[in-house]
């Protein structure tokens, strides 16, 4: 059977490339940033040891137009094609269906992805798609229906797999039930890096302080806590699952050793905490991993890791940590659901930093509620952690409501969707109603940049760098031109809606 | 706003020596049976998820901990003393009996160790519920306190000592008592065991929209 899992090249109007795999939102860059699809780069391996012919065709990663990476596809003939749905992208998607199932009627259209398993019902009707998964665990799922759809010619009314929406006939379509939350992730194989090409990804990744970098087979799917409302890791229909220490140890000596790595990103929601956070530090002591120049780095929240945690993460050789602050008033993070107050933030990033991690705040403007007051502490605490060199690096972005996550169902019910447009979800403008004008959300973000120019900062900065613990010019001039370029991506969106 | 009020200890009561319930004063507090919080020492720099032991309807609010060695939240939470303040968030979650008055309606709910605290939720919230809970343990101590279940409907399934009402693990049990088909499956703990028994119940016929699952490390 010949499988393609499938990422066209999706360009908008402003030439910019839209980032599906993106794991917790979609946004566009003009500037190429190639992210790994985990969970779809586990389920090509996992087909492929099955015997499927696979094509992993990430028409962005490989750069190719859009027509040419639709010719080539076509042109193989594949039996399954899978796709990754996500609210921006979705119009696209209905319209590339319907080309493709044109062109290759045989061929079956898996829809995968948080949109889609959300709203089956919509995509089946708005195209020709053949199956819906309805899991996030979709090496799983793939890897139980696609032998059987080899098997079975009767599949589209006989198959019970569960997790799946099948297309009947053009207007019937049947579910098969509630998907299997909790999986076993150790049954699922570490990436084939050879299979995705990994060093088409290893390089224009802004989660990268040492390159080549690579992401980490997830030791999480999808969050540990996964209760922040606006996050599409959060619904009822999801829980997490977890993959062992000692898997993924081997799976980070595999990658040092044999394909020279120099840094290794964990994607996972949020990552291991507590004893198996130690675990994996020592683990990597133990391996003599600290010692063979690569970093490692994770997405965490605040209140997960205490000091004796970091401290020996930190002596294992872990740098980058990302951690979503979204905002520094305590109504919007009650509201949020992220489960922590602003002086845990204070004092996680003082530990952070303490031994030398580098703490990337993620942050968002433009929730709904957000009143001028709250938008102004945000950019003053932000600023004052920024300068006091609490964090390092930071990314704004506009909250928007994707995927129907709880925030996307509270904001219709509280009917403040300016559009119902999911073109226009792109991150790129605001699509709530708001207590201010937007433009004082996309001012914020400005300001929120503008602190890379304050002289504080730089002189903090270099400070750091030139310090015994963590002189790494590579990164001065590597990470810092790459930060660069994304604020630009960011400002030119901005100017655009200004 | 939910969540901002101010929480401080009444209790902590020990039940082995790693594990306890700690009770805190309610202030108003609303939750729903089966929800979980997150919980920590006030302005301390780490929470964790917790989920409701009580009764929503009882006048404190209490949650089962187990204390594991460098867990510093828990072992915080366990030396904590009658009026140290504690920060308190959620509630969160949609592990839920939707219908608890349906009659005929009948229950299996499967925890190991500290899991088992929104199951005690729900027989304290839904006295007349028909239920059975399997509690997979180490020992014979770990069996938490069992007599807040009605005689005959809590099983603990004890790995490593002799004594208890199975000598095994849940699924050892469920292999040997399979699951009459029409119960609804509540089952919460480690993820490894979570994922073994769903695959369990599902070959003994049990349709996955019959199942609900809750995960913690
Ligand atoms: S911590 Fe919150 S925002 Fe981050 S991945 Fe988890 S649920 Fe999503």
């Amino acid at each position: 059977m010949k499988v393609a899992i499938s990422y066209p090249p999706i360009v908008n109007a402003r030439g910019q490339v839209a980032m599906v795999s993106q794991n917790r939102n979609v946004q566009y860059f003009k500037i190429p940033t190639f992210l790994l699809p985990i969970v779809h780069a586990q389920a090509a391996t996992w087909l492929r040891d099955l015997g499927c012919e696979v094509r992993w065709d990430d028409g962005n990663a490989q750069r190719k137009s859009f027509e040419t990476w639709y010719e080539e596809l076509v042109a193989w003939r594949p039996d399954v094609v899978v796709f990754e749905s996500t609210t921006p992208v979705m119009k696209f998607y209905w319209r590339l269906v319907g080309r493709l199932k044109n062109d290759l009627p045989k061929t079956v259209v898996i829809m995968t992805g948080y949109h889609s398993m959300r709203q089956p019902e919509e995509t089946l009707r708005a195209c020709a798609v053949d199956v819906v998964v309805q899991s996030n665990h979709v090496d799983f799922v793939l890897r139980r229906l696609l032998p059987y759809l080899g098997e079975q010619a009767d599949w589209r009314t006989a198959c019970t797999i569960e997790g799946l929406f099948i297309r009947v006939d053009e207007n019937v379509w049947r579910s098969t039930g509630t998907f299997k939350r909790v999986e076993d992730l150790n049954l699922s194989p570490d990436i084939d890096r050879d299979l995705v090409s990994w060093r088409r990804y290893a390089f224009e990744n802004g989660n990268f302080l040492r390159t080549p970098g690579t992401y980490a087979t997830s030791v999480i799917r999808d969050c540990t806590f996964g209760k922040c409302t606006f996050c599409r890791y959060n619904g009822p229909d999801l829980t997490f699952s977890v993959r062992s220490v000692e898997r993924s140890l081997d799976e980070y000596q595999r990658l040092i050793e044999e394909y020279g790595v120099r840094e290794i990103f964990d994607d996972s929601g949020v990552w291991y905490r507590g004893e198996q956070a130690r675990a994996f530090a020592r683990g990597i002591l133990d391996r003599g991993l600290h010692r063979r120049g690569c970093y490692f780095g994770f997405n965490t929240r605040f209140g997960y890791m205490d000091e004796e945690t970091v401290a020996l993460l930190a002596k294992a050789n872990f740098r980058f940590v990302l951690v979503g602050l979204e905002a520094a008033d305590e109504e919007t993070l009650l509201r949020l659901h992220k489960g922590y107050l602003p002086h845990q933030a204070y004092r996680n990033l003082e530990v952070f930093t303490r031994y030398g991690l580098h703490p990337h705040l993620t942050i968002m403007v433009g929730y709904y509620w957000q009143t001028a007051a709250q938008l102004e502490l945000t950019v003053r605490t932000v600023r004052d952690l920024m300068l006091k060199g609490l964090a390092r690096t930071l990314q704004v972005t506009l909250c928007t409501p994707l995927d129907f996550t709880p925030y996307h169902l509270e904001c219709q019910e509280a009917g403040v969707l300016l559009t119902d447009d999911y073109d226009a979800f792109d991150m790129s403008k605001l699509i709530v109603r708001t207590p201010i004008p937007h433009e004082a959300y996309y001012q914020a973000i400005r300001d929120l940049y503008g602190v890379a120019t304050d002289p504080r900062f730089v002189a903090r900065q270099l400070r750091y760098l030139t310090s015994g613990r963590a002189r790494d010019w590579e990164f001065l001039f590597r990470y810092g031109w790459r930060a660069l370029r994304r604020v630009r991506n960011h400002v030119y969106n901005l100017t655009s809606n200004g | 706003m939910e969540g901002t009020l101010r929480h401080f200890v009444q209790s902590v009561r020990p039940l082995t020596d790693a594990t306890f319930v700690i009770r805190i004063d309610r202030h108003g507090f609303r939750a729903l049976p089966g929800q979980h919080v997150t919980l920590g020492p006030h302005r301390s720099a780490t929470n964790r998820e917790y989920s409701l032991y009580s009764s929503p309807e009882a006048p404190y609010l209490e949650f089962l901990i187990r204390a594991r060695p460098g867990s510093e939240t828990a072992c915080a939470l366990q030396r904590a003393q009658p009026g140290d303040e504690v920060d308190l968030a959620g509630p969160y979650g949609d592990f839920l009996i939707e219908r608890p008055a349906d009659p005929g309606r009948r229950y299996l709910f499967v925890a190991t160790g500290a899991g088992i605290a929104p199951f005690h939720c729900f027989v304290r919230s839904y006295p007349s519920l028909d239920y059975r809970l399997l509690h997979g343990v180490a020992t014979l101590a770990d069996r938490y306190e069992r007599e807040a279940y009605a005689p005959g409907r809590y099983v603990a399934c004890v790995s490593r000592e002799d004594g208890g009402e199975y000598r095994g693990r849940v699924t050892d049990y469920l292999r040997e008592h399979p699951v009459e088909t029409d119960r609804l499956c509540y089952l919460c703990g480690h993820s490894a065991m979570v994922a073994r028994v769903y695959d369990q119940l599902r070959e003994q016929g049990v349709p996955s929209d019959n199942l609900l699952t809750e995960t913690f490390f």
